[in-house]
């Protein structure tokens, strides 16, 4: 949410591009994705054990799933992207740009140390985007 | 030796529902624990802030029916500061949460709940001719033809030969709890996969009344969407029939898919009439056509079944502190003066206390605490919430649609008003109330277009928008029929500001563990007694805990590179 904003703050990108705040949302996001022509992602990465820095996934990089799970709350975004290919709807550029969290304590805002990351991350979205938009 | 099936959400980060069940030698289920493993906190997070801003906050809560808290957020600071809304804020109101029902109830049935009955794997081998047969002998729905049922099955092929089964690998497929031929499992993954293109239409009447999808807007004093049929920036005569045409193909669907395919998997599995539980059923009910305070007109009625007595239906008074309590014997949470005696909510403490074991770990100790849900009970009976008792209350009460579709549902089936008791009858339920609220949309938007045309623009009601107009002390309550039950907010408001804030969410009735008297929640109950086919591949508690349509705390979804499960199945 600190990227969207942050990189919405700072655009000067054409109206084509939408920015959306994903929430707690599952099923709702299906169809901001199933209708882009290309979408970036910015999300909390697991595993926690990873190195604390900005990751940047493309397109098959990012696993699909339909798990098994408890409730529809469990739907998170990798079984969005496994029911968008399914329905045949994927978009043709999809990234995930994202790093793992430092805190999952009860909290509003990032930790200082996801903080210093924000900026190489929205500098990086907003680089690919531009990519796009001159193709 | 008793064997014990544990059912587990993680990665543990984002925090579940938990089952414990106890296996005899039979394997049938001899006791069941439940346990929500995430704190939910929003309550401590609402202390200090501004209660018109409540809403906001609560909205987050859920991220699958990201409406109910907000609408039950601006109904407990409108009762507690006296504001009457207007009648197009109230029709609207009315009009999005129908809305919100009618959508969850499509996605909980095909997306989470269908595949506890639909074996996709048996799909594959069916005949496409048959299937459409099938398919034209109890719908008049289109999509029909062999050659769609025969492209559907190639593209399935497709993704179960990508490796492994693609993205279905995490299915228990040809369990012997499966019973569909493989024809009707073809029809059943199709209308799954029609189900979840169709229902993303549904919620844009929630984007054009609530200015944004996920997490529309809300107002205390009414709603923020301004009614002009002649300007562009207002909901006028185009956004209008955008709105009439998304009710009309949402109750089309409902009638050509979802009524029928209910009752065509229903058919295979009458004989499978487990997960009953407690037999007590409550209901705040909702849909106002007055004024909220006036309940008698609310046409899902307010009541309670105890014991399963369809004769009886019991006043509730959600407002009286002898009645909705919680305690916390069995949770994480401590009372200042004793954790066995029930708080009503106005009195409620939110204080966590961690005892359980450090994880990862085996066992809960079921004897002591063993959730982070609270245990909430209406005069100290455990009650079952939701579409199950919300439909038998209506029943009991004579509600003529209710009374038709619910006859009409049973005669199909062949069964009698005591199949209801049963998981089946819950899922059943919920089928029945989705076809009711796609009316309800209907009705909303007929009374909503009624009151337009007399002139009627008004949406906010300002009187009491500043809060020097507030009293220095008072309390609210509001509440709301969500799509999984009885959702309560209770706001205490001193000094313009929320001093103490409870809510009681749905599955904290349904999900609750043990009370102080040793009676256990309704999931507990309900998976008492259920067979076990494959205590390792455990359908069947997934199953029954599936159609209460679990909510626990969505909290921060993590994106997990590795595509990890994110439920496991331990015996121990």
């Amino acid at each position: 949410m600190s990227a969207v904003n942050s990189l919405q703050e700072s655009s000067t990108f054409p109206d084509t591009v939408h920015f959306i705040d994903g929430g707690t949302q599952g099923i709702y996001l299906l169809d901001f994705i199933e209708s882009a022509d290309a979408v970036i992602v910015f999300d909390a990465l697991i595993p926690l054990n990873y190195d604390r820095r900005v990751y940047v996934y493309r397109n098959n990089e990012l696993p699909d799933f339909i798990h098994r799970k408890m409730s529809s709350h469990q739907m998170g975004f990798s079984e969005m992207l496994g029911i968008a290919k399914l329905h045949g709807k994927m978009p043709k550029k999809i990234v995930m740009i994202g790093a793992p969290p430092k805190d999952l304590e009860l909290n509003i805002g990032l930790s200082p140390e996801l903080a210093l990351l924000l900026p190489e991350a929205v500098e990086q979205a907003r680089a690919i985007i531009n990519t796009w938009l001159s193709e | 030796m008793a064997k014990k099936i544990v059912v587990d959400p993680i990665p543990r980060i984002e925090g579940h529902l938990r089952i414990e069940a106890k296996l005899n030698d039979s394997n049938v289920i001899e006791d069941a624990y439940s346990s929500g493993t995430m704190w939910r906190g929003i309550e401590v997070i609402l202390k200090g802030r501004d209660p018109r801003d409540a809403w906001a906050f609560t909205e987050r809560i859920c991220g699958v029916c990201t409406t109910v808290h907000a609408l039950a957020s601006v109904r407990c600071v409108e009762d507690a500061l006296g504001i009457d809304i207007p009648v197009n804020a109230r029709i609207i109101r009315n009009l999005m949460n129908a809305t919100q029902v009618t959508q969850d109830h499509l996605v909980h049935f095909y997306h989470l709940h269908a595949l506890d009955w639909v074996d996709v794997v048996s799909a594959l081998k069916a005949d496409p001719k048959q299937a459409s047969v099938i398919a034209q002998s109890i719908s008049a729905w289109p999509k029909s033809s062999p050659g769609y049922f025969k492209d559907l099955q190639q593209r399935l092929v497709g993704f179960v030969e990508s490796g492994q089964l693609g993205i279905f690998s995490n299915g228990y497929w040809g369990h012997a709890a499966y019973k569909l031929p493989p024809e009707v499992n073809l029809i059943a993954v199709a209308h799954y996969l029609e189900a979840l293109d169709f229902q993303k239409e549904i919620v844009k009447i929630h984007t054009i009344f609530g200015g944004k999808n996920p997490h529309p807007n809300y107002l205390v004093g009414g709603m923020a969407c301004a009614i002009d049929p002649n300007k562009d920036t207002a909901i006028n005569i185009e956004r209008l029939s955008m709105i009439k045409k998304i009710i009309d193909d949402t109750n089309t669907f409902i009638d050509q898919v979802y009524i029928p395919d209910l009752i065509a998997i229903a058919g295979y599995y009458k004989g499978w009439l487990h997960g009953g539980g407690l037999g007590n059923y409550l209901s705040y009910g909702d849909f106002p056509e007055t004024s909220l305070a006036d309940f008698k007109t609310l046409l899902w009625p307010r009541g309670a079944i105890l014991n399963k007595d369809l004769k009886t239906v019991i006043d509730v008074d959600p407002r009286d502190a002898s009645q909705v309590t919680e305690e916390v014997s069995h949770s994480w949470y401590t009372y200042e003066k004793g954790d066995s005696k029930g708080l009503h909510p106005w009195q409620g403490e939110t204080t966590p206390k961690y005892t359980g074991p450090k994880p990862p770990f085996e066992h809960l100790d079921t004897d002591k605490k063993y959730s982070w849900l609270k245990t909430p009970r209406w005069k100290n009976h455990p009650m079952e919430v939701g579409p199950l008792a919300r439909v038998l209350i209506a029943y009991a009460k004579g509600d003529p649609m209710i009374k038709e579709t619910v006859g009409l549902v049973l005669s199909k089936l062949e069964v009698g008003p005591e199949a209801l008791f049963s998981t089946l009858g819950r899922t059943a339920a919920r089928g029945i109330e989705c076809k009711q609220t796609a009316g309800f949309m209907r009705h909303y938007y007929d009374q909503l277009v009624a009151n337009i045309k007399t002139g009627d623009y008004r949406t906010f009601n300002s009187d009491r928008w500043d809060p020097a107009t507030w009293p220095a002390e008072c309390k609210g309550f509001g509440y709301t029929e969500a799509p999984r039950g009885s959702l309560g907010h209770w706001i205490h408001i001193k000094d313009q500001k929320i001093k103490e804030y409870q809510i009681v969410v749905p599955s904290t009735w349904n999900a609750s563990p043990r009370d102080a008297n040793g009676n256990s929640g309704a999931y507990e109950a309900a998976l008492k007694g259920t067979p076990m086919i494959n205590p390792e591949q455990p359908l069947e508690i997934l199953r029954t805990v599936h159609s209460f349509d679990p909510c626990l705390a969505c909290a921060s979804h993590l994106f997990d590179m590795n595509g990890n499960e994110i439920t496991t199945v331990k015996i121990v």
